[in-house]
């Protein structure tokens, strides 16, 4: 399946996908398309739910009804022990990191590879390094986590999450709680990263609508569980849908309202 | 719900156990945070406890002229009922509480989110080794309490009360045996298991941020403490039956 935005083949697919906790339903009936090789974000308000597609793609929940897809594999299909062989292929940047606050840098970034591979501790050092390299991290590495600032923690927490090489990554508001200087530097990083390894398929929740003109290939709007615009970030810069409008100039005037949620 | 909750993790943790990776070094580290580090406070309580029982004791025995029971009756109580099950409320306040703590900071902060993101299964790399790690720990700390608490009431009755030696030692070799210490190892074992268990449970599934954090920490101590004392009586009625 072609993504109609990018022309690019489709990476994950969510078919007519619903889920509900108890009577509040967070996803209706969303259909989406990521393509492969590009830069989507998903952007929308908070609790529209964002936070619990992602959730759905790591297998992590299940959809009350509806398929996904990650390439021509249907996850919403397997049983758990597929899902982890799955999630393998996924790298994930946390929101606030998640780093293991018990180990350094360098353990956090190695952590996938001791769990995962039987690389000689010379490999995974010598990657662990280039990676940290990459990231602007040089000489962090016996840092604890606990010492590091909001912004280095997210560029360990991207290299913890690229050092399998995976082929999706996904970002949970990789610059929220950043300065608008990080916060470019690490849509910077993003893009370096993606450039890198064009098969890469990226996927990036955020509402921060500067990194999108900055750096998305494609862009989708969740309102109530569903997409309701997509396009490039030209498409949506220059949309007259009143919805779109007011998210993106952030003003209080228009469809949404600010005191719901 | 609760109890679902605890014995489903303890299911999923046992059925773990041939499962790879099988996590040994963490295992000995956490051997050393849960039964190494919790020495200072058992044997300091061990001592104290014989000692304290043997002085209540020695007052009641007198009465009749029967200071001779003194050991023998100490002994009994310390390796059945008293060593188990104090050593396991101790380990439950030091060690249980810390680890929900700790479980319950990795939930919060999506660390374990993460684990579930690397493809890392956290029952097999939290919740295993540190079940392992408590049920074996305590019936070790049982068995130094133990020896801890009878050198106490030795003491006490040697240098305090001046009872001769064989009157001390006789009785308590004549009462103890190897029935009683198993008995009490028995205990410790399964009180290791429940303070693993319903801390790893009561940390892997807090909600709600720092005060979830600290809920999840209080109820460890508090479920695994009564879980045990209630255990304790049925784990004793099931040994006296067997016997």
């Amino acid at each position: 399946m072609i993504d109609v935005v990018t022309g690019f083949a489709a990476a994950i697919r969510f078919e007519g996908v619903t889920k509900a906790f108890g009577s509040h339903v967070v996803l209706r009936n969303l259909d989406l398309l990521v393509p492969r090789g590009a830069i989507t974000f998903l952007i929308g308000r908070s609790g529209t739910g964002k936070s619990v597609t992602l959730k759905h793609i790591m297998g992590l929940m299940r959809p009350d009804s509806g398929r996904i897809f990650v390439g021509d594999d249907e996850i919403t299909a397997m049983r758990e022990r597929e899902l982890r062989a799955t999630r393998n292929r996924f790298g994930m940047v946390f929101q606030h990191a998640a780093l293991f606050d018990s180990m350094d840098v360098f353990d956090n970034v190695a952590f996938p590879l001791r769990e995962h591979s039987r690389d000689s501790e010379a490999k995974v050092r010598s990657r662990v390094l280039d990676l940290l390299a990459s990231v602007g991290l040089k000489g962090a590495e016996r840092r604890a986590v606990s010492e590091l600032s909001g912004g280095m923690r997210k560029r360990v927490g991207l290299a913890r999450a690229l050092v399998r090489e995976p082929e999706f990554l996904l970002y949970d508001e990789p610059t929220t709680g950043l300065d608008p200087v990080l916060a470019a530097a690490m849509d910077q990083l993003i893009l370096e990263t993606q450039r890198r390894k064009p098969a890469l398929t990226s996927l990036i929740i955020s509402h921060d609508m500067s990194a999108v003109f900055r750096i998305a290939d494609k862009v989708a709007m969740l309102r109530d569980g569903a997409v309701v615009v997509e396009g490039t970030p030209q498409q949506i810069r220059e949309s007259s849908d009143p919805l779109v409008v007011q998210f993106v100039s952030g003003s209080l005037l228009g469809p949404i309202d600010a005191s719901q949620g | 719900m609760e109890v679902g909750r605890v014995a489903t993790l303890a299911a999923l943790a046992l059925a773990n156990l041939p499962v790879r990776p099988f996590r040994v070094r963490e295992t000995i580290r956490l051997i050393g945070f849960i039964g190494v580090d919790s020495l200072p406070i058992v044997l300091l309580s061990g001592l104290f406890t014989g000692a304290v029982f043997t002085v209540e004791s020695y007052e009641a025995f007198r009465l009749f002229g029967a200071q001779g029971l003194v050991g023998g009756t100490v002994g009994v109580a310390l390796t059945r009922e008293l060593a188990p099950t104090l050593t396991g409320l101790l380990v439950a306040g030091r060690a249980g509480s810390a680890l929900a703590a700790e479980l319950g900071s990795m939930r919060v902060t999506e660390q374990i989110d993460a684990l579930h993101a690397m493809a890392v299964d956290p029952v097999n790399y939290l919740v295993k080794p540190r079940v392992i790690a408590a049920t074996l720990s305590v019936p070790l700390l049982t068995a130094l309490f133990d020896a801890v608490g009878i050198a106490g009431s030795y003491a006490v009755a040697h240098w305090e009360l001046h009872l001769s030696d064989p009157e001390f030692w006789i009785r308590l070799r004549a009462w103890v045996d190897w029935a009683d210490i198993e008995a009490g190892l028995i205990k410790g074992t399964a009180f290791g298991f429940v303070i693993g268990v319903v801390a790893c449970s009561r940390g892997y599934h807090t909600e709600g941020g720092a005060r979830g954090v600290g809920l999840a920490t209080t109820q460890a101590v508090v479920i695994s403490s009564v879980t045990l004392l209630v255990l304790n009586y049925f784990i004793a009625l099931a040994l006296a039956e067997s016997t």
